[in-house]
């Protein structure tokens, strides 16, 4: 039986997924360190960054842009309660308390959502911007095309008569 | 002397002091309408005016040469142009000259006694005739009704014969025939020994009483002169006194150069005994018929050849002339000259060559009668006749313009003088043909036959529709006459200088201006036309020093919009278009030929216009860049907004860090 050869694009993709891996463990291996050493934390970022996490595995686009602005916007707002877990003990308690505080949790989640959404929306508006750029530059050259060619007697560019 | 009329306001003055009376008209002269005129400066009234017509142009190198008068001629004094009605816009020519000092010898229908003949008569016709020689010019007017006698007993006057053609008024019966034989317009200056030929004539009438064969036509009289001669033919069994018989009979040779000079006839005595032995024609012992008639004579059958060519090629072909001339007329060594010519002319012809036909009628006319004019086809003319014939062929008859332009084209004068150079002047009249035929050849405007037409007549005016009534003969005159049809035509659509116009001032100017006309005749683009138009009629109007044309000027700008055209840039264009407009309300037409005609001008707006093309296809690259490229900026747009919100996070993010740190 003859030996297949590769194929070069699919051996590409192959290639890439074993980094993926890796980092997915790497992460995970940090996951578990921290909650090995720091349970009330682990157990706290655990909840406030959910949705970073859930954005994370559901966002397949390239550097997931959208897990991005999710997790960082979801990073900032637990900065505040993981301050006040540390200056109250650090313990599990406090964490649950936290947890349960529906302010610090909705403020977390919402921020999370807020990323979602300036990720959703940049883009959009960034094209538009970038369209009615075009559009002016194009009305701006036609003028011009227009008036050489009525100054000079040339014929106008196709589409221009 | 009777003082100077008052200047009658309106009317043009001829040479600024001839004024025609076109409401007093003379007898005509010569077929031409004849007035009375006056001269202004002087108020003498015993003047006249005879009017040019346009196909017969006057004959100009006698208008010159008898500006300064001679007794017993009526000179021309001036000649010009004029209202042909007073108030009229109409033109017309006219030659002033003395009016006729009293009646034509018409008046008096009797037999002259010998002694008046020859003392108011011969000797003082003699006596204008040997000036005349001595100017170098003929009259070719003498005739009945053309010679006048102020009283009974004075001497006679000649009449005026400027105004047309040599000898275009000449009945047969007073020309030579082989001057009457030829087209009225075509039979040329002349010798002055055809003047004595009609003052024979005029002697022999007189003589007699009465013109003789009044009951023939003119043909008839030609033909009956060629086969008895012209003495014979006229006189027949009648008799005139013995001196005049005598000297008309010397008068009446067939040969000019057997007739006495002007110089011999002023002493009749010498004149009579002086005696050429001419050589009777042979006469053949059998006739020839030919041109519905008998032929006796070499001479005869050489004008029933010329009358109808198509029998002469037939006889020459089937060697019955040649057996004719051997064995009728017995003259072998003229049949034998025939006979050569007949054999190269069958050896060398192609089936159908009608010109090699009429070639060879042609030269076998001229052997058979070197006295007769050049034949070809039907029609006989001398060659320094060809200028007025073509003249009065153009208006009248184009079947024989196309004759007489085929003369032309195949320099049939020097092929005719070479077959009788001992009765011309051969090396000139080949070099004048060839000349002719150069004119001829020149094609498009200021070509063709009509500048060899205005070349061979100077007076001849311009025969454009544009001159309207005018009379333009001159140049100078042309741009006046183009002035007043600017205010007739449709400047839009009639060019002013058309072909007839172009044609006429080939012929009339240097060869300065060949160059614009050939541009003009090209049929190129109508700029160069335009510009070839203008500057012709700028040169003119420099040369000319013409008053301002803003009539002219404005028709030129009307029709300047191909030469506007090649001004590619729209604001120069409207600039240039606005101070042309501007020029031609001024009426000088070389600063607008300096306007539009400006290369450097030019030569920056086509740099600049590449430039805008230059330009035009950039932005044309853009735009195309911009249409396509929807899906490169959704991309840019996409990436863009993801790294903006990542900003935005990571700022939040360290804000907030920074905030916790400090509090």
């Amino acid at each position: 039986m003859a030996k297949r050869t590769p194929d070069p694009a699919v051996t590409g993709i192959v290639a890439a997924q074993p980094r993926q891996h890796s980092m997915v463990w790497l992460q995970g291996l940090l996951c578990g360190a921290m909650a090995m050493l720091a349970p009330p934390t682990a157990l706290l970022m655990g909840v406030l960054l959910g949705p970073a996490v859930l954005a994370l595995l559901l966002d397949r686009q390239p550097g997931r842009p959208k897990a991005r602005s999710v997790a960082l916007l979801g990073m900032a707002a637990s900065v505040d309660p993981l301050h006040s877990l540390w200056v109250s003990g650090h313990s599990m308690s406090g964490a649950a308390a936290l947890l349960g505080n529906l302010h610090v949790l909705g403020t977390a989640w919402a921020a999370a959502a807020a990323g979602w959404l300036l990720a959703e929306v940049a883009p959009v508006v960034v094209r538009a911007t970038l369209e009615a750029l075009s559009i002016s530059r194009t009305a701006q050259l036609r003028a011009l095309c227009t008036r050489l060619a009525e100054e000079w007697g040339l014929d106008p560019p196709g589409g221009e008569q | 002397m009777a003082n100077p009329a008052p200047p009658r306001p309106g009317v043009a003055l001829i040479a600024d002091r001839y004024a025609v009376e076109v409401g007093r008209p003379l007898p005509a002269v010569g077929g031409l309408a004849a007035f009375a005129a006056v001269d202004q400066s002087t108020g003498r009234t015993d003047l006249m005016a005879i009017q040019v017509q346009r196909h017969l142009p006057p004959r100009p190198r006698a208008l010159q040469a008898l500006s300064v008068p001679i007794d017993g001629l009526l000179t021309p004094l001036a000649h010009g142009i004029t209202a042909a009605q007073p108030g009229s816009a109409e033109e017309a020519c006219y030659v002033i000259c003395l009016a006729p000092p009293g009646p034509s010898l018409l008046a008096r229908p009797r037999p002259w006694p010998e002694a008046e003949l020859l003392e108011c008569v011969l000797r003082p016709a003699a006596l204008v005739l040997e000036q005349m020689q001595a100017r170098g010019v003929t009259h070719r007017g003498i005739r009945l009704d053309n010679v006048f006698q102020p009283r009974p007993g004075q001497p006679v006057v000649l009449g005026s014969a400027w105004a047309a053609p040599p000898g275009v008024g000449q009945p047969a019966l007073f020309e030579p025939p082989y001057s009457a034989m030829c087209l009225p317009a075509g039979r040329g200056d002349g010798s002055i020994a055809d003047d004595v030929y009609s003052l024979g004539v005029l002697l022999l009438c007189l003589g007699l009483g009465h013109a003789p064969l009044a009951q023939l036509d003119d043909a008839a009289i030609l033909r009956r002169k060629l086969e008895l001669g012209t003495y014979a033919a006229l006189l027949g069994d009648q008799r005139l006194p013995p001196v005049v018989g005598d000297l008309v009979r010397g008068m009446l040779a067939e040969d000019p150069e057997h007739r006495p000079p002007p110089s011999l006839l002023l002493d009749p005595a010498s004149a009579r005994g002086r005696r050429v032995a001419a050589r009777p024609p042979r006469r053949s012992q059998r006739a020839m018929p030919m041109a519905a008639a008998e032929i006796w004579d070499a001479r005869s059958l050489a004008h029933a050849m010329a009358v109808e060519p198509e029998t002469g090629v037939h006889a020459l072909r089937s060697g019955a002339v040649v057996l004719w001339l051997r064995r009728g007329v017995g003259d072998a060594l003229l049949a034998a000259r025939l006979e050569d010519l007949v054999r190269h002319r069958v050896l060398d012809s192609l089936p159908d060559d009608a010109p090699g036909d009429a070639a060879l009628v042609m030269r076998a006319i001229a052997l058979l009668d070197p006295l007769a004019p050049l034949c070809w086809r039907g029609l006989a003319l001398w060659p320094d006749g060809i200028g007025a014939a073509l003249a009065a062929a153009r208006a009248t008859d184009p079947d024989a313009s196309a004759r007489l332009q085929e003369v032309v084209a195949l320099e049939l004068a020097g092929n005719w003088a070479a077959m009788r150079p001992e009765r011309c002047d051969f090396a000139e009249l080949r070099v004048q043909a060839r000349q002719q035929h150069a004119w001829l050849q020149l094609r498009g405007a200021g070509g063709g036959e009509a500048r060899l037409c205005y070349l061979l007549n100077p007076l001849m005016p311009c025969s454009s529709e544009l001159m309207g009534g005018h009379w333009v003969t001159r140049l100078p005159e042309l741009l006046q006459a183009l002035e007043d049809a600017a205010g007739r035509v449709d400047r839009k659509q009639v060019r002013p200088v058309d072909t007839h116009i172009a044609t006429f001032i080939a012929a009339r100017s240097e060869r300065r201006l060949d160059s614009e006309l050939v541009a003009l005749a090209g049929g190129g683009p109508d700029d160069a036309a335009w510009l070839a138009q203008i500057r012709i009629l700028a040169e003119l109007q420099t040369r000319h020093r013409a008053q301002a044309l803003p009539g002219l000027a404005a028709w030129l700008a009307e029709q300047a919009g191909p030469a506007l055209v090649t001004w590619r840039n729209r604001d120069s264009r409207a600039s240039i278009t606005e101070r042309l407009q501007a020029l031609a309300q001024v009426g000088y037409l070389a600063p607008m030929l300096a306007l539009v005609d400006d290369p450097a001008g030019h030569d920056a707006d086509a740099r600049e216009a590449q430039v805008a093309a230059v330009e035009l296809g950039r932005i044309d690259a853009e735009l195309a860049q911009i249409a396509a490229g929807a899906s490169s900026r959704a991309s840019v747009a996409n990436r863009l907004g993801q790294e903006i919100a990542a900003g935005i996070g990571l700022a939040t993010l360290a804000t907030v860090l920074v905030v916790a740190a400090l509090s």
